[in-house]
């Protein structure tokens, strides 16, 4: 007590008595721009440092499973779109996958060539998206104007291909809606070149820089036996060491034939997870290039029924979201709307493990930890 | 960690896992996309996921994917299970009244917990021994229910006919 300056001014707020601490509630969000959408994150602090953290989800809850009921199932591609709307391409791609299986339709080659290209296009669009963003949640603003030039470029082509430039609506059961225009192949084949070199300057303003090291190297450790006991799949798992990758491993549409490498990471760090993103930007750039190379000539679409209706059954299918592991289950009664339809999203694994990385960090790692995890609201939400 | 040359379990073999340890109670079900589907009674359910979870040669680790599906009559919840080891997946299903209890799965699988949130405030089903049973997507006011029971009557919900 005695080491306490003297309150010589003798004004009434400053006080000789010991000041004591304690535990405060922080509300965090629904509006933050850290949150990358509506997400509230309510916090029990000691200080500066997270004692606990509980998130508040479901503020873009539009009962995507109930509406699913209601409509048939080309009515509902659209919808995917709405479900994780930086990686339309792979909802798509899952949506129809299942209902393929099920009624056991043969996508011709050229079709699922169109959709492995449209998929990776669409990977190195949204893993952009989220570079930019986690270096603007960095304090780094140069990457975001960077990524967004060329993901421009990415929504340009597809734009070229669909006609959208968000939300595709492009894919059908047992193929695509339309073919690629003449143009596209030739555009892409440049974009692919020019898209090589890109990476390395990413790397170039952030890989090594000191400050960028400082805030993620080490920062929000996620070992590996809490990210599986959690269901945190895609590059977050990855991060932790774990060599899985579903295009890889349990090959679905053509990715059997193209070569490519399973990033991972060591260190389960944030850096990791910006590391096997990064690495995943190239990745998907090789299989678009031998994609590009490979296209057959053929139909693009299977022929179904006008009035579609595939067999009574059940099926699960899952395709590598850009977020991770993206679970289509379909219930059908032989009607021509699903009985039920249940979408097993990544971000909704991914969100809950939040607590467990940020305890012990400061508030400041935490959007740091947050960003890194690329969590999509729409896509907890449904 | 994953053995690649490893031979993967048949479905036979992995059904025959289950019913040495539970014989008489895994009733297989067809379901397309998964090595093996069966049926347990509810009663079995948090067992039978635990001696999935925990035998080595079976060690289902991931918890892929959880729901329910509302028959009308009964309700089925469904647990998808995937092993990254032994690279095979998996679903387990049991079926439960209307309005029934059923244990908790977060013991075996933390990701159980926010799955059964969302199944507890949609379906109305309640999980025995839930850590943390708070509604997670509806809003905080929502007194209509449960949306996603078919039966279910909304202000603003009209139902297509079927064609």
């Amino acid at each position: 007590m005695s080491d306490y300056p003297k309150n010589s001014l003798n004004l009434p707020f400053i006080t000789t008595e010991k000041v004591g601490t304690e535990e405060f509630i922080l509300n965090m969000g629904p509006q933050h721009p850290s949150t990358h959408g509506v997400c509230r994150l309510i916090l029990k602090m000691d200080g500066e440092v997270i004692v606990d953290l509980v998130p508040i989800v479901g503020y873009l809850h539009r009962a995507l499973e109930k509406i699913a009921e209601n409509r048939t199932y080309l009515q509902f591609i659209p919808y995917t779109d709405r479900i994780d709307y930086v990686s339309a391409m792979l909802c798509n791609h899952g949506l129809c996958m299942a209902v393929e299986k099920l009624a056991e339709i043969e996508v011709p080659q050229r079709a699922e060539y169109i959709r492995v290209i449209m998929d990776e296009l669409n990977r190195i669009a949204s893993h952009l998206v989220w570079l930019g963003t986690f270096a603007l949640d960095l304090g780094a603003i140069t990457p975001f104007l960077y990524c967004f030039r060329e993901r421009e470029m990415i929504l340009d082509l597809i734009e070229m291909t669909c006609g959208q430039r968000m939300t595709f609506n492009y894919m059908r059961v047992g193929g695509v809606s339309r073919d690629l225009p003449g143009e596209f192949i030739p555009k892409a084949r440049e974009f692919v070149k020019y898209f090589k070199p890109r990476v390395d300057e990413y790397e170039a303003i952030l890989t090594q820089n000191p400050i960028f090291l400082g805030r993620t190297k080490g920062v929000g450790i996620l070992d590996q036996k809490t990210a599986i006991d959690y269901s945190v799949t895609g590059p977050n798992l990855r991060a932790t060491g774990l060599k899985w990758y579903l295009r890889k491993e349990e090959p679905y549409s053509v990715y059997d034939k193209f070569e490519f490498d399973i990033p991972t990471g060591t260190k389960s760090d944030t850096w990791d997870r910006y590391m096997v993103r990064i690495q995943e930007m190239r990745q998907a750039n090789r299989i678009v290039e031998q994609a590009l190379e490979s296209i057959p000539e053929g139909d693009i679409k299977a022929k179904t029924k006008a009035v579609f209706k595939p067999p009574k059954g059940e099926a699960y299918t899952r395709v590598e979201s850009t977020r991770g592991e993206m679970g289509f289950y379909v219930v059908s009664e032989g009607d021509t709307m699903p009985y039920r339809l249940k979408l097993r999203t990544a971000s909704f694994s991914n969100l809950a493990v939040l607590p467990e990385m940020v305890r012990g960090w400061k508030i400041a790692d935490l959007v740091v930890i947050f960003a890194s995890l690329d969590v999509i609201m729409p896509d907890v939400d449904r | 960690m994953p053995v690649k040359d490893k031979k993967r379990m048949t479905k036979e073999e992995i059904l025959k896992a289950f019913q040495d340890k539970f014989p008489g109670k895994i009733g297989e079900i067809p379901f397309v996309g998964v090595d093996a589907a069966f049926k347990v009674d509810k009663g079995l359910i948090l067992e039978v996921c635990r001696f999935a979870k925990e035998t080595q040669e079976l060690s289902f680790d991931l918890l892929a994917c959880m729901t329910c599906i509302d028959y009308a009559d009964h309700m089925e919840v469904v647990y998808n299970l995937f092993s990254f080891n032994q690279r095979h997946k998996i679903v387990i299903k049991t079926s439960i009244s209307r309005d029934g209890e059923l244990d908790s799965m977060t013991l075996v699988w933390k990701a159980a917990n926010w799955h059964e949130r969302e199944i507890a405030e949609l379906f109305g089903l309640t999980f025995k021994n839930h850590p943390d049973p708070r509604p997670i997507l509806l809003p905080e006011d929502w007194d209509e229910g449960f949306p996603m029971r078919k039966d279910w009557e909304g202000k603003d919900f009209v139902r297509l006919p079927k064609k």
